[in-house]
């Protein structure tokens, strides 16, 4: 089979496009939240360690309490408090955002490893049963669908929920009243803080909520895809995120687009018979991507006017 | 100089206190952790019977490449440009090295060893060449396309030594040693009965790559302060638009500005090869030098005596952070965390914040101009409008 038909079949088989959703649907999330900090106006590239944080706390509380949910609703809230340190930081001390995003990443790498030493010893976590993970769910009627029923219908949880949060960031950031604020704050902060829209609270909101889903992110890695946490087990997906997002120009369906296209990629290799390339040298094809759309080749994508720069009242 | 040293000073001590608060609220004792740290970054305070010498000989082991790192970061800051990129000039590097190194070993040390430090150098210039060229032509955030180039030069290493070209035959993920042409002295011979503060000299690791980093750190001061192109690059921090004004190219500075740090990362990577490691191993798959660089940098306020206080400091850091595992049974992650605290106060500057809020308490925060160097920097570069080539793209 030559390479071409070879592919072209992949592409025609839902399994391929089921696991390609399910891989993008992991860098979606903080994707997601990169795109709502940083239409704020606060650059975030701290996405890896949110999503750290919230992978090790998702495995702490199931294996405590074997109940997924709770661990999910722990690691969103473990990502969201590690996000509150990079809203105080950037937003009420006006730290450069950039070296706070760096903190935190090496801060949840060092804390992970470390409370996981000061928990667990030197053993391994051990690993979760397989009844207190995030289950996959079929549901029921579209799941018979053929073709769409097992791409869209027979997903992990959390991927429904992830799609569906896509369409609400989607609606609420270009047709509500709050997220016309929050792109205001983003491009303009002068101007909303003169509209009487408070700069600093959507701010705030805006970047905790990025730590809320790059935790539930976390969540899936842990405890919905793997069943165990290993130090720093996201191994760059946060920074793939980033890159989707900047991929998407900002958008939340354009960062999905850019999710697929690397989720895509993952499946692919995953399934075919024919491409010997090195599983690392692909792993560089996310990266790479970025680079080239970074360099203009696929048309230019800007950032939020205000992005990275910290609000002072009163200044121009 | 007593009031520059204030904030880095004030930094240090925050992240030691919260830190040793993390200690104490997870039922560790701080002091004994601190003390494993003391003991294996500078030799003293130590219970178990660590020699002293060996001790500060490890934290200048650990010190040699934050110093040429740091310089790779701090002068791209003089030029309101930030290198988060140093970990990634730093593999390629010593990727270069070993490709050299490996292929040619059996050539003299005169030949060879000039050969794979100015490869790692050139390779590391190139890498970060990337980001100065797209930057300066189209404006691509250096940020942005130093991460995304990290992540390829981590893949890179990975995929050279798990089955690519450099891997050993028969060994899992190391590459095959480099030639003993390539490899930097030790500065103590190895000699196993030399007996130099009670160990056989063979011990101390410290290698001649050491005087390489002090070299490269008198280049950098003499560059930034010495030469036209210093005082070019110092301009364009300033204000791009009154560089140009000035005559300086902004462009060129900038390509050449990152050529330059690129190369220092890149020389960084080669002489950890050639001076500690021989090869390549997945210890560099986890390496983070180049974003300790980072906080050598911003801690050492972008001087070069600055970036030799806290490059020693994160180096015994480093090496403490072991002996505190081993003696104290504190995981050395711990490390990991009082660098990001140290990150973290000494870019929001938290002591002189608090301080400056105490007068007019309740009262708004006045507009004031950023006191710290980081956001002086970036938002000097943030500032200037987006024709000039500040808008990522």
């Amino acid at each position: 089979m030559n390479f071409v038909s070879e592919i072209g079949h992949l592409l025609i088989t839902s399994s391929l496009w089921n696991q390609a959703l399910a891989a993008a649907v992991l860098l979606l999330l903080p994707a997601l939240g990169g795109v709502i900090s940083e239409r704020s106006g606060v650059v975030n590239i701290a996405m890896e360690g949110m999503m750290l944080t919230g992978a090790f706390f998702a495995v702490v509380a199931d294996l405590a309490w074997h109940n997924p949910w709770l661990a999910t609703v722990v690691a969103m809230t473990a990502g969201g408090l590690i996000a509150l340190i990079h809203a105080v930081v950037s937003i009420r001390f006006r730290a450069d955002q950039i070296v706070s995003g760096i903190a935190i990443n090496i801060f949840a790498a060092g804390l992970t490893v470390f409370l996981l030493r000061r928990i667990y010893g030197i053993q391994d976590v051990g690993h979760i049963g397989a009844s207190d993970l995030l289950p996959n769910l079929d549901i029921p009627g579209l799941n018979q669908i053929p073709f769409i029923g097992h791409v869209f219908f027979q997903q992990n949880v959390i991927v429904y929920v992830a799609l569906v949060l896509l369409v609400l960031i989607h609606i609420v950031l270009f047709r509500t009243r709050l997220g016309l604020r929050v792109r205001a704050v983003g491009e303009h902060p002068q101007a909303a803080d003169t509209a009487g829209i408070n700069v600093y609270l959507i701010r705030y909101g805006a970047v905790i909520t990025s730590g809320l889903l790059s935790g539930l992110a976390g969540a899936f890695l842990a405890i919905g895809v793997s069943n165990t946490f290993v130090p720093n087990m996201t191994d760059g997906r946060g920074y793939i995120a980033l890159a989707a997002m900047i991929f998407g120009k900002w958008t939340p369906f354009g960062a999905f687009v850019a999710c697929i296209i690397f989720g895509l990629g993952e499946a692919i290799y995953a399934n075919n018979s024919i491409i010997h390339v090195s599983a690392y040298l692909l792993s560089m094809l996310p990266y790479l991507l970025t680079l080239i759309v970074l360099a203009g080749v696929v048309g230019r994508s800007s950032p939020p006017a205000a992005d990275g720069i910290p609000y002072v009242p009163g200044s121009e | 100089m007593a009031q520059g040293l204030a904030l880095p000073a004030s930094s240090v001590l925050f992240a030691f206190v919260v830190g040793g608060l993390i200690v104490l609220a997870t039922g560790g004792n701080p002091l004994v952790a601190y003390q494993g740290l003391v003991c294996g970054g500078f030799g003293a305070f130590c219970t178990q019977g660590e020699n002293p010498a060996l001790q500060i000989s490890n934290t200048i082991v650990f010190t040699t490449p934050l110093l040429m790192t740091g310089v790779a970061v701090a002068l791209p800051f003089r030029a309101g440009l930030f290198n988060i990129g140093a970990e990634g000039q730093l593999l390629v590097g010593s990727v270069a090295c070993v490709a050299i190194g490996v292929r040619f070993n059996s050539w003299p040390a005169p030949i060879l060893l000039p050969m794979v430090l100015l490869g790692g150098a050139a390779a590391g210039a190139l890498w970060a060449g990337i980001a100065g060229v797209l930057k300066a032509t189209i404006g691509a955030h250096e940020v942005v396309t130093t991460i995304m180039l990290n992540y390829v030069a981590q893949w890179l290493v990975r995929y050279l030594i798990i089955g690519g070209p450099l891997q050993l035959r028969g060994g899992y993920s190391v590459s095959s040693p480099i030639g003993l042409g390539a490899q930097l002295p030790t500065l103590l011979p190895q000699s196993n009965s030399l007996v130099i503060f009670g160990l056989p000299s063979s011990v101390y690791r410290v290698h001649a790559g050491l005087l390489i980093a002090l070299a490269a750190l008198g280049i950098f001061a003499f560059l930034l302060w010495r030469t036209s192109l210093g005082y070019e690059i110092r301009a364009v921090g300033q204000s791009q638009k009154a560089a140009r004004y000035a005559g300086v190219s902004v462009q060129r500075t900038i390509i050449v500005t990152m050529l330059i740090a690129g190369a220092f990362a890149g020389l960084s990577g080669a002489v950890q090869i050639a001076g500690v490691d021989h090869n390549l191993t997945d210890k560099y798959f986890s390496d983070s030098t180049g974003f300790d660089a980072i906080a050598v940098a911003l801690l050492g306020l972008g001087s070069g005596i600055g970036i030799i206080l806290a490059a020693g400091l994160f180096g015994a850091l480093h090496a403490g952070g072991s002996v505190m595992q081993a003696d104290a049974g504190i995981s050395s992650s711990l490390v990991g965390v009082l660098q990001a605290l140290i990150l973290f106060s000494i870019a929001a500057n938290f002591l002189s914040a608090i301080k400056l809020r105490l007068p007019g308490f309740g009262r708004a925060p006045r507009a004031r101009p950023p006191d710290n160097p980081a956001a002086a920097m970036m938002t000097e570069a943030a500032a200037t409008p987006p024709d000039d080539g500040m808008t990522v793209t």
